[in-house]
């Protein structure tokens, strides 16, 4: 999950801003985390800092350039068994419309024209 | 000091919890390499309190203090007994103002109820409230978590006695055990809940499939 730019941040102007955030897995090592800053349409990989040490939080981070307007920042990890966290609409999909507990997938936040930041659920 | 200052701030936006997964993992971290030098003794590194300058070894009752977990089958469970009738004047003054008069109706969850569905069908109906009565599948774990988080603004208060106690009044009130009963390390883990075969085995092994 991405920590920042999370709300309440504000990002000050246009320019190069780094994404940065944790992500874990119950079942070993994180082996790569995607970053998306256009809603899931496309994905760039992130820098994992390490220790990168199995059922630990690992901390990545990317640098992407927020040229104005709307940005949709979301995170995709994936662990060493290539389980690799899904968007709500295939959590819910495989577990149940009314399902809640142990929610995984991937959150988004939204960067406004303004520079503010919202949580945006699924996206 | 910047990143110092945004691991406040994400512990602060992460909640308590998240601060203190932030602090546990480095503990945990370091606990296991603790492991891992004595068991080769030939390891040159000092241990790691010596070496990182901080920390001492916990004590046996510091350990104890904190050894609260109670396991599905019951291990854990201290010494104590309590009776719902002694559970129903101590949920009066610690638990009702939140959790409603007969544990339901307040504004914390709802902790009695076995309206299940046909098939015990959480996953599918949205209008399903899960309870204590009819989603717990331990009744040891009502011990567990009682004693370990309640009350909400202070946990960890409640005796022994006061918390079989309020196992035996939710249990109880859930109709689960006689309203006489009383409930102790030998009868708690004895309750069957009425939804304990409604769970499977995790048999996730990893990979891409989503469950």
């Amino acid at each position: 999950m991405i920590t920042e730019p999370a709300f309440p941040d504000k990002l000050t102007g246009p320019g190069w801003w780094e994404v940065r955030g944790i992500a874990w897995s119950g079942r070993g090592k994180i082996a790569k985390v995607d970053i998306s800053v256009d809603g899931g349409k496309t994905w760039q990989p992130a820098k994992l800092d390490e220790p990168v040490l199995p059922k630990c939080h690992t901390r990545f981070r990317l640098p992407f350039e927020w040229k104005g307007g709307e940005a949709t920042l979301m995170s995709r990890a994936t662990d060493e068994t290539g389980y690799a966290q899904p968007t709500l609409d295939v959590l819910m999909a495989a577990r149940g419309p009314a399902t809640a507990y142990h929610f995984n997938h991937i959150r988004a936040w939204k960067v406004l024209a303004d520079g503010s930041v919202k949580f945006a659920g699924g996206a | 000091m910047k990143r110092r200052v945004w691991l406040a701030a994400c512990g602060l936006r992460l909640g308590i919890l998240g601060l203190g997964l932030l602090l546990a993992v480095p503990v945990l971290t370091i606990s296991v390499r603790a492991d891992q030098a004595a068991a080769k003794p030939q390891a040159s590194s000092p241990k790691p309190a010596a070496r990182l300058g901080i920390g001492r070894v916990a004590t046996p009752d510091e350990i104890k203090k904190l050894d609260i977990d109670v396991m599905p089958d019951g291990r854990g469970l201290p010494d104590g007994r309590g009776t719902a009738a002694e559970g129903q004047a101590i949920y009066t003054a610690k638990c009702q103002s939140c959790h409603g008069a007969n544990g339901a109706g307040g504004s914390a969850e709802r902790l009695v109820g076995r309206e299940s569905g046909p098939n015990f069908n959480f996953a599918t109906d949205p209008k399903l409230v899960k309870t204590v009565g009819n989603y717990w599948p331990y009744a040891t774990t009502l011990y567990d978590y009682t004693y370990r988080a309640m009350p909400f603004m202070q946990p960890g208060t409640l005796s022994s006695n006061e918390t079989y106690s309020l196992v035996a009044y939710i249990l109880a009130l859930n109709k689960i055990v006689p309203e006489d009963a009383v409930i102790d390390q030998a009868s708690l883990p004895k309750v069957v809940m009425p939804a304990r075969d409604r769970f499977v085995i995790d048999n996730r092994k990893g990979g891409r499939v989503v469950k």
